[in-house]
C-alpha cells in the first residue's frame, strides 16, 4: 500500500454557505461542472430504484483524478458531508444525496491501461461497463461481471457495490476481479490499496474496498483482473409448465459438475411482460418458467455438454429444449433478460426491486411461499433471478401514488423478505443495502456484527462524511461509539 | 491446561465456543497475549510470536451444516481439511483448496493464512471461497459477517478482512464455505519445460494462450520433480477436469506444446506433503510476464536445488519456495527481482528479520488492527511489527 498525505494547511476560501462552497467548487472543477440550483438537480434525485427521492443541495463533476482530490479536500476543509456517484444505475437508493453534496465521477472515463500479457486493465471510475468490454473485445479478453445495467453503469459503481451478473455464476463478482484501488479518502489523503499482483501480504485492503458502498472513500484509479474469452458458447432455453420444474432442473444442472456461465430463471408473470415489449425475445407465453442456460469455454465438449444439460431439463419436466442458432438468436434471448426490468415499466410507473439470496435447494418452497404473499395482498410479483446462485429478484410492479397500494407492496416484501431470511439466506446478492435495505440489517445481524462494520468504516471514514446513513441503522453505529471501548486510539 | 507442542507455552483447546470467547477476554486482562494455532503444524508459520499462552482451535472442530445440493458447508475452524474431503466426497463435490503441508491441517489455519495450492488456478484463494465467518474478536465479542449463501453484499465485507490476516484481528471460529461439484473426467499429464531464460518464458506464453482449462498448472524445478519420481527435468504439471471429450482434447492439446506424459493424481498430494520435509517457505507474486525472471533468479547459478526447490502456479503469477537449510537459499530469496511480492509463510527467526517487512506498517493496517484487538492480545509480532 501506498499513502499520499494530505496538505496540511488545504487552500482556504469562503464555505460559509452552500453558495460559497458552490463557488469553491467551480474553481476547481469549472462553472458548468457545478449544479446548484434545484431544476437541475432533480435529475440527481433517484437512482435506478424510483421509489425514493433525495434532493441534493449541490452537485460537483470532477473532470479528472486531481480535480477529484482538490474537491473532496475542499469538502473536508469546511466538514461537509457527501456522496459519490457513477452513472446512478444502483438498486438500492446508495448514490441519493440528501441535502448534501453529490460528487458525480461519471467525467472521469479514460481506459489508462490495458495490459494483454498480464491480463489486467487500469481504468478510472467512470469507464462503462460495456466500454470497457467494447475496447477488450478485440483482444480476445473480457472484464468478467456483467450487471444487467453494464451499457449504463460504471467500474466504479461496480466496485462501490460489488456487482454481479448473469455470468457470475461461472466467473464471479466484482470482488473478484479487482485487483488495486486508487482511493482519495474523506480527509483528502490518498491511498492505493493493492497493485497489479494478486496475492500479497497483510490485510485484504482491497476485498475490505469492494462493496463498501461509496461509505470508505472515492476510487480514482481502478487496476481490474482481465479473463480470456471463451472460444465457444451455447445458449439455452428451456421452458417448463411449472415454477417447479424449472426448479428442479436448476438444482439438477448445479449439482451435475458442469458451471454454466449462466443460468437465469424467469417465470410466466415476467415472460408476459417481456414479451408484449419492444424487447420480445421469443419466450414462450403460456410457460410458467423458462431457464436462460449459456455455456461456455473450449469448443472440445461443449456439445457433449449442452446435450447432459437438455437431458437434465427433459428429465425434470421441460417442454422443450431450444439452443440459439447463431449470435443474432443467442443476442435477441438475451436482450429480453437484461431488459426484463425496463420492459415491467409497462405496467406501472414504479418498481420494487428485491435482491434476497437463499440456500439454492430452497428456491422451490421459497417461490411456492411469494405466490402465496402475492395473492394474499393481491399484488402482481415477476420473478427474474439468478437461479445458479439462488440470487432472486421478485419484483412488484405499481403505483407508489395509490396509497393502498403502495401498503400492500409494502406488506407484502416484508413478508418474502422475512421468508427468505428464515430459509438461511441474506438480504441482498449484488444491489447493495444503501436506504433500501437498512431496515433489515438487524434481521440477519447482531448488534456485535454491526458495531464491528461500523469500525470498519471508521477506520476509513471517522467522521462518517461520506454517504452518511447508508448500509448500517446510524443507531447500530452510535451504540458502537458509546461503548468505554469504542474509540480506540 | 498443558504444554503446547514446542513447550514454550501454556496450552488451551476449548471445546466450546464460550470457552473461547472467554480464553480470549481473560488474555486481554492480562499481559502475555494469545498465540493461536490449529493443529500446531505450522506454529513457525509468521513472524515471532511473543505470548505466553497458545489458544488452539484443534479441539473445536466438526461439520455445523452441509446440504449438498446446496453446494455449501458451515465447519468449526478446528476441522481437518482431510475431514471436509471425506464428507464432500460421498457426494460427488470438493472443497478445492490444496494448501501446501498435511491434509490433517485445519480449515482455521487455512483461511487466517490465506493458503491455497495448485487448485487456485482454476478456484481461486480463500477469498475467493469463503462466504461467511464466525469470529471473536481481540476485545471478546463474537462477531459473525458473511453469509451462509453463496452471493451476499450486505454490510461492509469483514470476511475479506479477516481471511489472511493471520488470527491478528480476531480468533475464527466458524466457516461457511462454497463447495464444487467434481467433475466428471480427471486427468494429469506433464510435459517437459525449458529451465529458464527466454525459452522458458516463450513456453509460458504459449501454454497460456494454449486451448486449455486446467484446473492446476505447476512448473516444477528439476529437484521438485525428482521428488515427486518424475524425473530430472524442468516440468510443467497439468491437470484437468471436465467431459471426456473437453479433457480429451485438453491432453491432445498439451502434447503439441511437448512431450506429454500421463501422471498419477496422486502426484498432487505428494506435492503438498514435500513441504514438510522443508526448513521455511517462501512465495512470491508477481506480473505474469515476471514471472520467468524470479524464477531464474531463484534458481540461478551456485544456487543448490535441493536446498531451494521451487514451484510456480503459472496462471496466477506465483512462484513458491521450499527451502532446505537458512544460508544460500535465503541469500537467493533476497535477489528477487523488486516487482515480486514477498509472503513470508514459514521462516526461522533470523530469516524472518532479515527477509520480511512487515506487511502491516501502514496507517490503514495499524487502524485496522486497532479496531478489532486494540489491546494487542491476538498474535502479537506475527506481521514483524510491534503489535
Amino acid at each position: 500500500m501506498t499513502v499520499e498525505a494530505a496538505p496540511s494547511h488545504p487552500a482556504g476560501g469562503d464555505f460559509t454557505s452552500d453558495r460559497g462552497l458552490a463557488r469553491t467548487l467551480a474553481e476547481i472543477v469549472g462553472d458548468k461542472h457545478v449544479l446548484a440550483r434545484q431544476s437541475q438537480l432533480l435529475v440527481y434525485n433517484s437512482d435506478g430504484l424510483p421509489g425514493y427521492r433525495r434532493q441534493p443541495s449541490l452537485a460537483v463533476f470532477p473532470g479528472t483524478r486531481d480535480e477529484v482530490i482538490e474537491v473532496v479536500r475542499a469538502l473536508h476543509e469546511v466538514g461537509a458531508p457527501f456522496v459519490p456517484r457513477g452513472a446512478g444505475t444502483g438498486l438500492s437508493g446508495g448514490a441519493l444525496a440528501d441535502g448534501i453534496v453529490l460528487l458525480g465521477l461519471n467525467r472521469l472515463k479514460r481506459i489508462i491501461s490495458i495490459d494483454v500479457e498480464n491480463r489486467t486493465a487500469t481504468v478510472e471510475p467512470g469507464v462503462v461497463n460495456l466500454n470497457l468490454n467494447r475496447a477488450l473485445g478485440p483482444k480476445g479478453l473480457l472484464y468478467a461481471p456483467d450487471p444487467s445495467s453494464q451499457a449504463a453503469c460504471t467500474i466504479g459503481g461496480n466496485v462501490a457495490e460489488n456487482a454481479g451478473g448473469p455470468h457470475c455464476l461461472k466467473y464471479g463478482v466484482t470482488l473478484n476481479h479487482i485487483l488495486a484501488v486508487t482511493v482519495v479518502l474523506p480527509d483528502g489523503s490518498v491511498v492505493t490499496l493493492g497493485d497489479e499482483v494478486s496475492d500479497h501480504a497483510g490485510y485484504d485492503l482491497v476485498g475490505s474496498f469492494v462493496g463498501s458502498e461509496g461509505c470508505f472513500g472515492v476510487a480514482i484509479e481502478i487496476t481490474v483482473r482481465l479473463t480470456k474469452a471463451p472460444e465457444s458458447v451455447r445458449t439455452m432455453l428451456a421452458d417448463f409448465l411449472t415454477i417447479d420444474g424449472g426448479a428442479r432442473a436448476t438444482s439438477a444442472i448445479v449439482a451435475s459438475g458442469m458451471v454454466p456461465a449462466a443460468l437465469e430463471f424467469l417465470d410466466g408473470p415476467t415472460t408476459r411482460v417481456v414479451e408484449s415489449s419492444i424487447y420480445a425475445a421469443g419466450y414462450p407465453t403460456d410457460a410458467e418458467a423458462i431457464l436462460l442456460i449459456e455455456l461456455d469455454g473450449l469448443l472440445d465438449g461443449i456439445d457433449l455438454d449442452v446435450e447432459r444439460v437438455k437431458r437434465i431439463c427433459m428429465e425434470a419436466g421441460a417442454r422443450n429444449v431450444r439452443v440459439a442458432r447463431d449470435d443474432a438468436e443467442r443476442l435477441k434471448l438475451w436482450q429480453g433478460r437484461k431488459k426484463a426490468f425496463g420492459a415491467m415499466g409497462r405496467l406501472a410507473p414504479h418498481l420494487v426491486v428485491q435482491d434476497a439470496v437463499v440456500p439454492r435447494t430452497k428456491i422451490p418452497e421459497i417461490l411456492a411461499a411469494i405466490h402465496g404473499i402475492s395473492g394474499k395482498y393481491g399484488v402482481l410479483v415477476c420473478n427474474i433471478f439468478h437461479a445458479g446462485d439462488g440470487n432472486l429478484h421478485p419484483n412488484i410492479p405499481y403505483n407508489a401514488d395509490d396509497a393502498d397500494q403502495s401498503e400492500r407492496v409494502h406488506k407484502a416484501m416484508g413478508e418474502i423478505m422475512a421468508v427468505c431470511i428464515a430459509a438461511g439466506g441474506t438480504i441482498t446478492g449484488e444491489h447493495g443495502v444503501g436506504l433500501d435495505k437498512i431496515g433489515y440489517m438487524e434481521k440477519i445481524f447482531t448488534p456485535n456484527s454491526l458495531a464491528a462494520m461500523c469500525r470498519l468504516r471508521d477506520v476509513f471514514d471517522p467522521d462518517r462524511r461520506i454517504n452518511p446513513g447508508k448500509v448500517v441503522p446510524v443507531h447500530s453505529c452510535r451504540e458502537w461509539r458509546a461503548t468505554p471501548a469504542g474509540r480506540a486510539n | 491446561m498443558a504444554r503446547d507442542s514446542r513447550g514454550a507455552r501454556e496450552l488451551t483447546a476449548p471445546t466450546q465456543l464460550e470457552e473461547i470467547r472467554a480464553t480470549v477476554e481473560r488474555a486481554g486482562r492480562g499481559a502475555g497475549g494469545l498465540r493461536i494455532a490449529g493443529r500446531g503444524s505450522w506454529l513457525a508459520a509468521g513472524g515471532p510470536v511473543d505470548a505466553g499462552e497458545t489458544l488452539s482451535l484443534s479441539a473445536y472442530s466438526g461439520i455445523v451444516d452441509y446440504v449438498p445440493g446446496d453446494l455449501t458447508i458451515t465447519v468449526r475452524a478446528g476441522t481437518p481439511l482431510s475431514a471436509i474431503a471425506g464428507v464432500t466426497r460421498e457426494h460427488g463435490q470438493w472443497l478445492p483448496l490444496d494448501p501446501a503441508g498435511s491434509p490433517d491441517g485445519t480449515i482455521g489455519a487455512t483461511v487466517s493464512t490465506g493458503s491455497y495450492g495448485p487448485l487456485a488456478t482454476a478456484f481461486g484463494r480463500p477469498r475467493d471461497q469463503v462466504l461467511g465467518l464466525e469470529f471473536v474478536s481481540g476485545s471478546g465479542e463474537i462477531i459473525t459477517v458473511g453469509s451462509r449463501v453463496v452471493k451476499n453484499v450486505a454490510g461492509f465485507d469483514l470476511v475479506r478482512l479477516l481471511v489472511g490476516s493471520w488470527g491478528t484481528l480476531g480468533v475464527i471460529t466458524q466457516i461457511t464455505l462454497r463447495l464444487r461439484a467434481r467433475s466428471e473426467v480427471e486427468r494429469t499429464a506433464a510435459i517437459a519445460a525449458p529451465a529458464r531464460g527466454q525459452k522458458l518464458a516463450a513456453a509460458l506464453s504459449a501454454v497460456r494462450a494454449a486451448r486449455l482449462a486446467p484446473l492446476a498448472l505447476e512448473l516444477l524445478s528439476p529437484a521438485l520433480s525428482q521428488r515427486l519420481g518424475l524425473g530430472d527435468a524442468t516440468l510443467l504439471l497439468a491437470r484437468f477436469g471436465g467431459n471426456e471429450d473437453s479433457v480429451s482434447a485438453q491432453m491432445n492439446e498439451l502434447a503439441s506444446l511437448g512431450e506429454a506424459v500421463p501422471v498419477d493424481d496422486q502426484c498432487w498430494e505428494k506435492l503438498r506433503a514435500v513441504d514438510g520435509q522443508a526448513t521455511g517457505t517462501v512465495r512470491f507474486s508477481t506480473p505474469l510476464t515476471d514471472l520467468p525472471l524470479v524464477w531464474d533468479a531463484l534458481g540461478g547459478d551456485g544456487i543448490d536445488g535441493q536446498e531451494l526447490m521451487r514451484h510456480a502456479t503459472v496462471m496466477r503469477g506465483i512462484v513458491r519456495c521450499m527451502l532446505n537449510g537458512s544460508g544460500s537459499p535465503v541469500a537467493a530469496i533476497a535477489r528477487a527481482p523488486g516487482s515480486a511480492r514477498l509472503i513470508a509463510e514459514r521462516l526461522d527467526r533470523v530469516s524472518w528479520s532479515a527477509l520480511a517487512p512487515s506487511p502491516v506498517s501502514d496507517p490503514i493496517s495499524n487502524r485496522v488492527k486497532q479496531a478489532f484487538d486494540p489491546s494487542n492480545v491476538l498474535n502479537p509480532g506475527i506481521f514483524g511489527v510491534a503489535w
